[in-house]
């Protein structure tokens, strides 16, 4: 399998004050087309700023990284914001959805930013809330949804523009277990079903576990990576 | 982005702070009120003054009187050549020469005398002619007119308007005492009787332009020079065949004078300056108006940086789905211009709506202006009319979206400069 996405030695650091604070310390890693890798570590093991780098919400201090063969580092902000759009879908642990919006705008808003027409927004965003099992939901607004709920709406937008990868928070850090474990199963039968490709940072180990490898990371450095293999995944 | 999106983004943004959009948007409708309403009632104002300034002053007649405002008055005279001359000019229809004759008394019998200020001595049959509709007759007169006719101006046979009973009718004979000043062998005065019979007395007509014939006198120019034995003239009236070349046959008549030598007075450039300077200050109006616009600016600019504030995470998430710097830039934008084109819109309806209220307001508070009144009685009450002016509208709207744009800029700046992973971890 080729390589969707290349990290290749990431190092990123925070002041805070005048105090430098690393974040990450040389990270190398690739996560293959069609791929569902777990990032587990945690609370301050860079598990995030990595998810932000590799999604291109930020800029590291030194390395690269490649999605689909194209270098983040060397992409103007209105490229990555362009790159963003076409070939990354996130998923965020509070969801992130716009509270204003109905469930059927939130999932359609990455069409309409692509310039799509209204009329191929919603059919679309429609199909897409079907796919989630929300079609009953499609007028509601995020208070009105339950947390399981918000994170499939936020699931439709990430995968609505069909991405090649789809970057995923700690999706399930805002629900209870039970829900937590539905939208993982969600996910794996996407990237089972449709070979959709996934990185999912969590600190929870039962769900590292389902991912087809799970990359360690401490201290802003990866501890070790594991693969599904010499584990019993089911 | 499509454009249309964005607006209807921006618009539903706009619904969604329903509370605040309607108060950013009064601060617009408010300066266009106020830019609007000054505007058409300036424009009204001047419309209505510059009408009464042509129906008042006799565009076609021009004065030449001798001397300068730089050189001083000028005793000299003007010369039948001179009248002929200023005939024969281009553009010019005729000139008639005037003899002013000083203060003179008027006697009729047993009634009590009346002065006349301005006593003149013209050409009956031309000064009708330049003068048709100031020339007009209280009563039908037998236009035949003798040496010793008289014709009186309204004012000199009607000395107090409370008394109905004029101070001559035609017919009467009046006798009139000249003052004729001496220098030799001391100055002193020497006067002069000569008797006249009313040929007509004029109707009221006040002060078109810069002569006011209801004070005025005419007796025969070939009576004056056998009286005064001189046949030159004081001032002269030229018609001309067309207003709008007044001024090049002002410069034409001046050219047949030396320098400094006479005064052409124009009332199409006193007229035209009267213009300009209403204008002016029109636009001064309008400026001083443009300021609540520029304060409701700053309050777009204020309600539209907290907005982005709060709207920090939003934007972060926008920003996140792959949305580029500009068109978040271009969302806010469109929420300024849309609060632009409704305050705009708004504001010219209330504008129109305000400008007629004021305008009754301002007309009922002035009072008309008794005696000093032109041509046509019926315009005596000062009635001031806004003016619908496409061009002012025009530029008001756009000054409203342009405000809008210039103070929304740096908020909608700031919204798409956030740092998206600094947005998302907004509370």
């Amino acid at each position: 399998m080729s390589a969707i996405l290349e990290v290749k030695d990431l190092w990123k650091s925070y002041y805070i004050g005048k105090i430098q604070v690393p974040a990450l310390r040389g990270v190398s890693f690739d996560v293959k087309k069609g791929e569902f890798l777990a990032i587990f570590g945690p609370s301050g093991s860079g598990k995030s700023t990595l998810l932000h780098l590799m999604g291109g919400l930020d800029r590291p201090d030194q390395g690269e990284i490649l999605i689909d063969g194209a270098n983040l580092q060397k992409l103007h902000d209105n490229e990555l914001a362009e790159l963003r759009l076409r070939k990354i879908g996130f998923v965020f642990q509070f969801f992130n959805l716009l509270p204003k919006l109905t469930a059927l705008r939130n999932v359609e808003l990455p069409l309409t930013v692509a310039g799509l027409s209204e009329k191929e927004t919603l059919e679309k965003a429609r199909e897409m809330l079907k796919l989630m099992g929300l079609e009953a939901r499609v007028d509601h607004k995020p208070s009105e949804l339950s947390g399981g709920e918000q994170q499939r709406v936020a699931m439709a937008r990430a995968l609505i523009n069909d991405p090649k990868i789809v970057l995923a928070d700690e999706p399930t850090g805002n629900l209870d277990t039970k829900t937590g474990w539905e939208l993982v199963e969600l996910m794996r039968k996407l990237n089972r079903e449709k070979g959709q490709t996934f990185v999912m940072i969590t600190h929870d180990p039962h769900i590292a576990d389902t991912a087809d490898r799970v990359i360690h990371l401490r201290d802003g450095l990866i501890e070790g990576i594991q693969e599904a293999s010499r584990r019993n995944v089911q | 982005m499509r454009l249309t999106r964005i607006f209807a983004m921006a618009w539903e943004n706009m619904k969604q702070r329903r509370v605040r959009t309607t108060l950013t948007t009064l601060g617009v409708v408010i300066g266009i009120t106020a830019i609007i309403s000054l505007a058409s009632l300036g424009e009204g104002f001047r419309i209505d003054i510059k009408e009464r300034m042509q129906s008042g002053f006799e565009l076609d007649n021009l004065t030449v009187i001798p001397g300068s405002l730089f050189a001083g008055l000028s005793l000299d005279r003007f010369t039948d050549e001179k009248v002929q001359e200023i005939s024969n000019v281009t553009g010019v229809k005729m000139a008639t020469g005037v003899m002013q004759l000083g203060n003179v008394t008027l006697y009729n019998g047993n009634k009590e005398p009346v002065q006349a200020f301005v006593a003149t001595a013209v050409n009956f049959t031309e000064f009708m002619q330049i003068f048709p509709d100031r020339f007009v007759f209280e009563n039908e007169a037998p236009w035949q007119y003798t040496n010793d006719t008289i014709i009186i101006g309204y004012k000199v046979n009607h000395p107090n308007e409370n008394i109905t009973e004029p101070f001559a009718v035609a017919n009467d004979t009046i006798d009139l005492t000249f003052g004729i000043p001496q220098k030799t062998p001391f100055p002193h005065m020497e006067y002069l009787n000569h008797t006249f019979t009313v040929g007509g007395t004029l109707q009221k007509r006040g002060t078109p332009g810069i002569t006011n014939f209801d004070y005025w006198i005419f007796i025969p120019l070939e009576t004056a020079r056998t009286i005064f034995n001189s046949s030159e003239y004081d001032l002269i009236f030229a018609k001309v065949y067309n207003s709008e070349d007044s001024e090049q046959i002002a410069k034409d008549i001046e050219a047949l004078f030396p320098p400094f030598k006479i005064t052409i007075l124009v009332p199409l450039t006193f007229i035209k300056q009267v213009d300009n300077i209403l204008t002016v200050i029109q636009v001064f109006l309008m400026a001083i108006a443009s300021i609540s616009l520029l304060v409701a600016g700053i309050g777009i600019m204020n309600i539209m940086t907290v907005s982005v504030m709060e709207r920090t995470r939003e934007i972060g998430i926008l920003k996140a789905i792959g949305t580029k710097s500009r068109t978040i830039l271009s969302i806010f934008l469109a929420e300024a211009v849309l609060v632009g084109l409704l305050g705009g819109f708004i504001g010219i309806f209330t504008g129109y709506g305000l400008s007629f209220g004021l305008a009754q307001v301002l007309s009922s508070l002035i009072q008309p202006q008794q005696g000093t009144v032109l041509q046509n009685p019926e315009r005596q009450n000062m009635s001031i009319s806004p003016v619908f002016s496409p061009q002012w509208t025009a530029i008001a709207f756009v000054f409203a979206i342009v405000v809008c744009i210039i103070f929304g800029l740096y908020p909608a700046r700031k919204a798409s400069k956030l740092n998206p992973v600094e947005a998302l971890r907004y509370e």
